[in-house]
This record gives C-alpha cells, sequence and structure tokens, in this order.
C-alpha cells in the first residue's frame, strides 16, 4: 500500500498542487505567528514586549490556526474528491475500504509533512517581517531579537498534519462509505448524490453559531459602552462570523442559484443555462470556493470598518491613543492582512484545481457545438454566483458584528461614516475581480491548450 | 477509389468530399518523428449512405474521421461537407461549422452530465441559436425508445439508452453527415445491435449520412459499403458487406501488414 501511495504521489505531481500549497501556506503562517512565542520565550526580554508579542501569537495566530485548519480540510478532501474514480477502480479490484482509506491518509501525511518542511524558510522570512512591523511601531522595545524555534517549528508541524489528517479522513470516510459500483457512476461526473451538508458540518456550523451569538451579545451586554475594550469583543465576532456564513456556504449558494437562476438564464442564454445547471448539480464543490471568498470579504470588510469606527471614536473622544489600542490597531490590520492573503492563495487555489479539471466537460460542451466563448460566458456566470454568494454573505458577516459594535462603542447602530460603506464596496469589488480571473482565467487556458477533440479523447 | 464511389453514386448528392487529404503528427524534420497518419485519402460518399471505415490499430481511421469532422485540421487536402469546404480559420469558426453539418456519436458517449436526457438532445440546437422545438426532441427521443426517460440524468441510464441519447442529439439537429467513433465499443451485444439498428435506420428513414469508424466486423456488416483504410491510405471497399466477408478483409490485412509493408498492400487493396 505504501508503494502505491509514494507511486501517485511522484507520478502525478500536478494534481496534489493544491494540497500542497494550502499546506504550505497554512503551515507558514502558523509558524511566522508561533516564532513571535520563541521570540518572547529568549532570556532577558523586557516584560511589556513579551505582552505584546504573546497576545499578537496567541490572538492573531490562534484565528490563522481556525482559518488554516479549515482551508488545509477543504483543499485536501477536493483533492481526493477529484480522484473519486480511482478510488472506485481501486475498490473495483479488490481494495478493501481500510486499504483505501490508508492510502488516502499515507498519501495526505506524506504530502503535508513535506509541505511543512517547504513552510519553514517562507515562515523564517515572514516572521521576521512581523517582528520588524512590530518594531518600527514601537510596540516592543528596541534591540530584542527575532527567534525562530521550537515552538514555531512544533506548532506549524502539528497544525500541517492534523489539519491534513482531518481533512484525509473526512473525506476517506465518504470515498469508501458508498459499493464500488455507486463510486463508479457517481465518478462519471454527475454530482449530486449526498446530503447538501453533512453532519460535521452541521456541527461546526453550530459552534460557530454560538461563538458569533456569544460574541454579539458580550458586545451589547458586558462591553457596551466600555470605550477601547469593545474591540475585543467585536473583533473576533467578525471571523466567527464570516466563517459561520462560509460553513452555511453550499446552502446559500443553492438559494441564491435558485433565486438568480431564471434572470440569468434569460440575459445570458444558453450560457447562463449550463451555468445555473452545473451549479445545482456541483453545489457541494462549488461551495469550496464561495467559503474563501466569504471569509475574506467578511474579515476584510468587518474588520476594517470595526477599526474605521474605533479610530472615528478616538479622535471624538480626543483622547490620547493609548498603547493598548495602539497594538490592537497593528493587529487587527495584521489579521486582515493575513486572512485576506491566505483567502485570495485558497480561493486561486480551489477554483484553479477545480476548473483544470473540467477539461473534459469543456471538451464534451465543445463537441456538442459550444464555441470557446459560449464555454467561457458559462464559466463566468458560474463565477458571478460564486463570488456573488461570498461576497453577499461576506458583507453580512461583517454588518452582523458592526452594529452591535457601533452601538456599544459610540451609541449608534449605524456608522454615520460614508468611508465604513466605502470599505465594503471596495472588498466587495477586490473580490469579485479575483475570483472571475480565477475562473475564467483557467478556463481560457484549459480551453485554448486542447480542441475539443483532446479534450474528449484524453479523458 | 474516387471513380468508384462516384458511379456508385450518380445522381444523389455528394454528403463528403475528401481529397487529398494528408494529416502529419509531429514535425517532418531529419530526426524522422514525424507520423504520417492519412496519407493522400481521396474518397467521396453520397448523401443518404452508411459507411463503415475499418483498419487495422494505428491504421488512421481515427484520424480520418477527426479530420472529417472538423475536430482537426488537415495538414494538406481538402475536406468538404455536403459542397461547402470545412476550413475555418479560428475554433469558433469551425465550431459553427460543425455545429451546422455534423452530428457526433461517441464511444464514450460524451453526454454532459449535469443535463437530463432531453436537455443534452436540444442543447446543440440551443448553443447554435436555432430555434428549440421540444415536440420534435421528444418525437425522435419516442422513437428510439426513450420515451419515458425524458427528465432522468445520462448517469440514470444504462449505456445502451445513453447511446441512443447521444444518437437522438446528433439526429435533431439534422445534420449533413453523422460521423460515429467506434459507437458499440463501450455496449454489451444486444444494445450494440440496438444501436447500430438505430443508425441504419436514420439513413434510412431520416435520410442522414452516417460514416462509422469501427473495428467490430458485426459493425460493420450494418453499413452499406466499408472502407478499408492501412497504414494511413484507402486499401479497398467492400459493397453489401458481411460480417464474415469483412472479418476476412481484415485477417488479410493484418497478414499483408506483416509480410510486405504498407506500398503493396495499399497498392492492392486499392485494386481489389
Amino acid at each position: 500500500m505504501f508503494q502505491l501511495t509514494t507511486r501517485s504521489l511522484v507520478r502525478r505531481p500536478g494534481g496534489f498542487l493544491a494540497g500542497f500549497l494550502a499546506v504550505l501556506f497554512g503551515a507558514a503562517m502558523v509558524m511566522a505567528f508561533g516564532s513571535l512565542l520563541d521570540t518572547a520565550a529568549q532570556p532577558g526580554a523586557p516584560e511589556s514586549s513579551v505582552e505584546t508579542l504573546e497576545v499578537m501569537a496567541f490572538v492573531v495566530g490562534g484565528w490563522g490556526l481556525a482559518l488554516v485548519t479549515f482551508a488545509v480540510v477543504s483543499t485536501m478532501s477536493l483533492t481526493v474528491r477529484q480522484r473519486a474514480r480511482e478510488m472506485a477502480l481501486l475498490k473495483s479490484v479488490g481494495a478493501t475500504p481500510n486499504q483505501v482509506r490508508r492510502l488516502v491518509v499515507g498519501e495526505t501525511l506524506v504530502l503535508a509533512l513535506v509541505a511543512a518542511v517547504a513552510a519553514i524558510p517562507v515562515a523564517m522570512a515572514l516572521g521576521r517581517l512581523l517582528f520588524a512591523a512590530l518594531e518600527e511601531s514601537g510596540q516592543i522595545e528596541a534591540g530584542m531579537s527575532h527567534a525562530f524555534g521550537p515552538v514555531a517549528v512544533s506548532m506549524g508541524m502539528a497544525n500541517a498534519l492534523l489539519a491534513a489528517l482531518v481533512g484525509a479522513l473526512v473525506t476517506a470516510r465518504r470515498a469508501t462509505a458508498t459499493h464500488a459500483v455507486e463510486a463508479l457512476a457517481d465518478a462519471s461526473g454527475a454530482g449530486g448524490g449526498g446530503p447538501l451538508m453533512g453532519r460535521g458540518r452541521w456541527l461546526m456550523t453550530l459552534l460557530a453559531l454560538v461563538a458569533t451569538a456569544a460574541s454579539v451579545t458580550v458586545t451589547l451586554t458586558v462591553l457596551d459602552g466600555e470605550g477601547v475594550d469593545v474591540i475585543n469583543g467585536a473583533g473576533p465576532g467578525v471571523v466567527a462570523a464570516s466563517i459561520l456564513l462560509a460553513l452555511l456556504s453550499p446552502v446559500l449558494l443553492r438559494g441564491l442559484t435558485a433565486v438568480l437562476g431564471g434572470p440569468l438564464r434569460l440575459l445570458c442564454g444558453v450560457s447562463g443555462e449550463l451555468a445555473v445547471r452545473n451549479v445545482r448539480h456541483r453545489t457541494g464543490e462549488l461551495a469550496r470556493a464561495v467559503a474563501p471568498v466569504t471569509v475574506f470579504t467578511g474579515t476584510a470588510a468587518g474588520t476594517l470598518s470595526l477599526q474605521r469606527v474605533e479610530n472615528l471614536q478616538l479622535r471624538a473622544e480626543g483622547a490620547a491613543i493609548l498603547e493598548d489600542s495602539r497594538t490592537m490597531e497593528t493587529m487587527n490590520y495584521v489579521v486582515v492582512g493575513v486572512i485576506a492573503a491566505f483567502c485570495c492563495i485558497m480561493l486561486v487555489n480551489t477554483l484553479v484545481s477545480a476548473t483544470a479539471f473540467r477539461r473534459r466537460e469543456f471538451g464534451q460542451q465543445r463537441l456538442a457545438g459550444a464555441t470557446p466563448r459560449q464555454v467561457f460566458a458559462a464559466v463566468g456566470v458560474e463565477g458571478l454566483l460564486v463570488a456573488g454568494t461570498g461576497i453577499v454573505s461576506g458583507l453580512l458577516a461583517s454588518v452582523l458584528l458592526l452594529l452591535p459594535f457601533g452601538q456599544a462603542r459610540a451609541g449608534a447602530w449605524l456608522p454615520d461614516d460614508g468611508a465604513v460603506w466605502a470599505i465594503h464596496g471596495a472588498v466587495a469589488s477586490a473580490a469579485l475581480l479575483v475570483t472571475l480571473a480565477a475562473c475564467v482565467g483557467t478556463a481560457w487556458r484549459v480551453v485554448r491548450r486542447s480542441s475539443a477533440v483532446d479534450a474528449v479523447l484524453a479523458a | 477509389m474516387y471513380r468508384v464511389s462516384r458511379e456508385a453514386v450518380a445522381g444523389a448528392p455528394e454528403a463528403l468530399r475528401l481529397v487529398s487529404v494528408t494529416r502529419v503528427y509531429g514535425r517532418d524534420g531529419a530526426d524522422g518523428t514525424a507520423v504520417r497518419a492519412l496519407d493522400g485519402v481521396t474518397l467521396s460518399l453520397p448523401s443518404g449512405s452508411f459507411t463503415a471505415v475499418m483498419g487495422p490499430s494505428g491504421s488512421g481511421k481515427s484520424t480520418l474521421l477527426q479530420c472529417a469532422a472538423g475536430l482537426d485540421r488537415p495538414t494538406s487536402g481538402l475536406v468538404a461537407v455536403a459542397g461547402a469546404e470545412l476550413a475555418g480559420s479560428s475554433e469558433a469558426e469551425l465550431t459553427r461549422l460543425r455545429r451546422q453539418r455534423i452530428g457526433f456519436v461517441f464511444q464514450q458517449f460524451n453526454l454532459l452530465p449535469t443535463l437530463t436526457v432531453l436537455q443534452n438532445v436540444v442543447l446543440p440546437l440551443k448553443l447554435a441559436g436555432r430555434k428549440v422545438n421540444r415536440a420534435r426532441a421528444v418525437n425522435v427521443l419516442t422513437r428510439l425508445g426513450l420515451g419515458e426517460r425524458l427528465r432522468h440524468l445520462p448517469a440514470q441510464l444504462s449505456g445502451g439508452q445513453q447511446q441512443r441519447v447521444a444518437i437522438a442529439r446528433a439526429l435533431v439537429t439534422e445534420p449533413e453527415v453523422i460521423f460515429a467513433d467506434e459507437p458499440t465499443g463501450a455496449l454489451d451485444t444486444r444494445s450494440a445491435r440496438e444501436v447500430l439498428g438505430l443508425l441504419a435506420r436514420s439513413v434510412r428513414d431520416y435520410g442522414r449520412t452516417v460514416v462509422m469508424v469501427t473495428h467490430d466486423p458485426v459493425a460493420a456488416s450494418y453499413a452499406d459499403q466499408v472502407i478499408f483504410l492501412a497504414d494511413g491510405r484507402l486499401a479497398g471497399t467492400l459493397r453489401e458487406p458481411t460480417a464474415d466477408a469483412v472479418a476476412e478483409r481484415m485477417t488479410r490485412l493484418g497478414a499483408w501488414d506483416a509480410a510486405e509493408g504498407a506500398d503493396t498492400l495499399a497498392a492492392s487493396g486499392a485494386g481489389a
């Protein structure tokens, strides 16, 4: 079995690229923040700086950890699902479910290990940058030096391997629960089959809902009128609400497609119809691309506008800006930067690997008489639905926390400031642009590189 | 070869014509890596005919079909469908020519998995921006025995049923020529017989022209004539073929191939 594992990894590195990149960037992120703990643990580090470093590492790194886990699990299961046919073949030649599971888990662990090791140099550079930013803004005392050590490496490794393992187990369970014949039929591309959201996903949704609700409640009760502390309740709430809506993305995507299906078909003709059909049958797969759009839009728009309201309020109060609020501000920007970068990588990763996998389908459309332009148009409409769902739910997540925050911090539910809404618009446009570029760009590459017949005969 | 076909079809309009079609894969350089998959093939098929193309593996059957159907561009030579040259400067142009004049039936069906049977059948019309006559599509599907399956997805059908959907899809645009590439390759004997019967009926009842690539003598025996290919050249024809006659000819092609080489084979095949 191990031989099969290594052979399938070595022979087809392309198929594993998405998973590899997800683990690599995820591990790099976690390690970079972990290195702040290494730095703080150095002998002779000044007390105040240690605190700043630890807060930064735990709060930001903690959220990063949650996101990385989510992203790696999602990508890993995508990678394995794309090989559903191979799994089905293995079963039909006599592999037991246990053997298939061992294959998937073995592959994933080897992949995650390699990616996590490759992440170390990236994380060292990233950690140094982070440290330099903190030092420059005077939040830690000058004269300290950055350290990259055992805490960073062990945190990153453990996170990467655990997340990959969970992703592989979740998917392997799905792959092995079906009978060989069903698996072969399913792999023929009909999609569908099975509930939109599994039990595990509902459970996680429930947890995210509790976290969001708790954050809103705390902001409106305990922290109401507590000044600079309010943002400590609302900030993490933005991330929780974004994750909540990202978890619900299959349901939301289906809903939006049902609402917009008719108009899109009228507007975009046969391409619109192909796209709507495809989204309806592959909701689960496309929802994987919706999730990063949601998290990106929600966290970026939410955190930046919370910070905007906070800054306005500080200025209005005319208070001397405290060290604490400065740390908090930097931290918020770092959170947004980290999450945005990570989501972009995830989004492009997911879309590129999902679209590249559709070579045969595009070939079939071409054979049925679709011009390349009609194929791109269909992919574009799909991209619009994906981006639209992600943006709408991301903005919802942002507003969900922005309103209680406004009330608790500034005494007004709706912030009376154009910039707050401009932030929402800018973030939404960025999300739309990246999604469409990734979708249509990949489709263009796939369709241009092969004539209709190549695509079908190669499959 | 060309002369023979034309005599046979005196009066009938021409559905497909190939003139000196050559297809070379790879670079035709000193390194000798170039492969001449088709070597100066000239033929003419009358409208309303059912032709099988046969030959050993690597004889250029599939290349012939792909060039004739506008899926691949010949290195040199001319392809005309119903008198119109099949040449386009861009993929989009070629696609438009294809969807006006040509229908496809493939071994792997190539139905879109997310569309229902009926949607798959009317898709080419929609893509071409033509008026969709649903009643006609339903009628064709019903005649092909799929009247009860209009709302099924391809994955819910047997292989034979899926291939019948593919045939309905090829018929509904009323193309000049239907190209079938090993249409029974993935089917059991009984479904294969049904599919071949349907192809023959689409020639007889709907007046379509069918060109089918196959390696199965029984499948070839459903056609009006069989064209043999060897090493990218025509190697003879057989009219009113029976499975036995086709099999016998194939055996000889294989034997000659081994014993004498391509040139002798093509010459004697063409004379036969």
